[in-house]
């Protein structure tokens, strides 16, 4: 599969009043590849947007260089297949939802009446209320100017689309319903660049994430890889196992709890234990319920990770 | 196209200023009362709608102006909808260019609405329209056009405060032409320097001011026709000019 978006040692510096440098992102390297949903996740001012922004040509980096599908960073020619949604996504206060969608059609060179028809058909897609796609988008609520956000960002049916928290601040309902429209997108071959803080919503979503701190790129892989492994829980049950043995697992398992109904939980990162734990239960004649490996959440993942670099 | 797409919206949005239609409603108030200052003064009555007239739509369009463009490109960049837009496939010429379309489409429309009236009054009162009257809101329009390209020009690199302060700066000199003519000849050197600079370097807005030979008759220009078509394209060759700088600027602006 070929690479959406090819990164190789992006580099943006700021620097401030006082002639102090401000690394914004440093040397990052990634490949997205196409029809993926990439989770892009940091702390604020890790240099996510910085990064999206130096991508779209509305900042210039430093050093280094990227391709989008496959042509150069800045090449006007690639936008006609992107797409972008702003973190706060701001609009012409004297337009409607309909105008909106209908001039960003008009930047696009799209002509009518196809672009009367993409634009119904990109609200209808963010479920936007028909009878609010004429309104005044300044009586819109929240989750309303996000979901014409998001339309904006299909009216030209982009590959690749660079979406900036777009699910933030959001009631549940919307929320869900906006997820539900971003992962559908993979359904239709796009590529989506997802930087967000959602990051149950980046865990449903997601093929792969990339964590960016201070600039720098700190890990990146699939989310079943970095979630994987860690913990194996062993929950069994006995008479013989609180009142006997208990000691002799904790010995073997120090992770080693008793709790109601002579039930014993005992929780190991060490796959070598696990034998002479379930051989000391078996020998006090107790019964193993359920031995299940416990998956990392990526909010454990993000912040094992973060905590790491920042010495913590 | 797309340029246009931009202006089209730029003009929608510059409507929805409050401060503009204050200083159109001035402009127009002041243009109807010619008229009534004429009867106060019934021997120069001509002259006091005229001067009244021209005086009224140069003020207004200078004030309409400024507070429509020094704010069209910053605007964009502190609310954020410059990202929806260059993040597609916009070119930055294409940016600056349709906002100073839509800015100019805007002064167009409201020194056209002033223009109108006045050459109305001036028609209730003389049974005619003088070709130097329609001359004088032309000049002024140019004039106008050659004040919004200037700010669109700060607009790149300034904030809305100090382009207002350079742009009605730059106005306020360029409209002593006859002031910083003279200084090009002063004896001395710094001074002289100082003068060639501001009167050739700065854009010339007294020139478009032929208010003064319309409206008294005496002053002589060889050519009318040729005096404005003249200045005409001056107006438009300096804007181009600044436009031009405009979009280097812009170009390598980070948003």
């Amino acid at each position: 599969m070929a690479a959406a978006i090819s990164i190789q040692g992006l580099t943006k510096k700021y620097v401030g009043l006082q002639r102090d440098e401000v690394v914004a992102v440093n040397n990052l390297n990634l490949d997205v590849q196409e029809g993926e949903i990439f989770g892009f996740l940091g702390r604020n001012g890790a240099g996510k947007t910085t990064t999206i922004k130096m991508l779209l040509g509305l900042v210039f980096p430093t050093a280094g260089d990227a391709t989008l599908l496959g042509k150069p960073m800045g090449d006007s020619s690639v936008k006609q297949e992107l797409a972008y949604l702003p973190e706060e996504t701001y609009f012409y206060d004297s337009m409607s939802g309909w105008d909106i969608l209908d001039f960003y059609g008009r930047l696009f060179k799209i002509p009518e009446p196809e672009r009367s028809r993409r634009v119904k058909i990109c609200l209808e897609k963010v479920r936007l209320q028909p009878e609010a796609w004429k309104r005044n988008i300044r009586g819109y609520s929240k989750g309303m100017r996000q979901r014409v956000g998001i339309a904006q960002a299909l009216i030209n049916d982009p590959k690749l689309l660079f979406l900036d928290e777009p699910t933030s601040g959001l009631d549940p309902i919307a929320h869900s319903e906006l997820r539900e429209i971003v992962a559908s997108l993979k359904d239709e071959g796009k590529t989506v660049f997802l930087s967000s803080h959602q990051l149950a919503d980046v865990e449903l979503i997601c093929s792969r994430v990339a964590i960016i701190h201070r600039g720098k790129l700190l890990t990146t892989g699939t989310i079943k890889d970095l979630t994987a492994g860690g913990r194996i829980e062993i929950v069994a049950e006995g008479t013989q196992l609180v009142n006997g043995t208990l000691a002799k697992l904790q010995a073997i398992i120090p992770d080693t709890h008793e709790e109601a109904n002579h039930i014993v939980r005992l929780i190991t990162e060490d796959n070598n234990r696990i034998s002479a734990a379930i051989d000391a239960i078996r020998a006090a004649s107790g019964n193993i319920i359920s031995i299940v490996p416990i998956k990392k959440s990526l909010e454990d993942v993000f912040v094992e990770t973060v905590r790491k670099e920042e010495g913590l | 196209m797309i340029a246009l797409a931009i202006a089209q919206q730029t003009v929608r949005e510059a409507l929805r200023r409050r401060v503009m239609w204050i200083f159109l409603i001035c402009g127009l108030f002041l243009i109807s009362l010619g008229p009534v200052f004429g009867f106060l003064s019934p021997r120069d009555s001509q002259t006091v709608l005229r001067s009244l007239g021209l005086a009224a739509i140069l003020l207004a369009g200078l004030f309409i102006t400024i507070v429509t463009c020094i704010y069209l490109i910053p605007v964009e960049i502190e609310r954020r909808t410059i990202y929806t837009v260059l993040s597609k496939p916009v070119q930055r010429y294409q940016f600056v260019l349709g906002k100073f379309l839509g800015g100019f489409a805007t002064v167009f429309v409201n020194i056209a609405l002033m223009g109108i009236v006045f050459l109305f009054m001036i028609w209730i009162q003389e049974h005619k329209v003088p070709t130097e009257m329609f001359q004088g809101v032309i000049m002024t329009f140019f004039q106008m056009m050659l004040l919004a390209a200037l700010t669109i020009f700060f607009s790149t690199f300034a904030t809305p405060v100090v382009n207002f302060f350079l742009s009605f700066g730059i106005f306020l000199v360029g409209n002593l032409s006859t002031v910083t003519e003279s200084l090009t000849t002063n004896r001395n050197g710094v001074v002289r320097i100082v003068g060639n600079v501001v009167h050739y370097l700065l854009p010339n807005f007294g020139n478009f001011n032929i208010q003064n030979s319309i409206i008294h008759p005496t002053t002589e220009i060889a050519n009318q026709n040729v005096y404005v078509a003249q200045n005409v394209i001056y107006a438009v060759v300096y804007s181009a000019v600044l436009l031009i700088l405009a979009i280097l600027i812009f170009d390598r602006r980070e948003v």
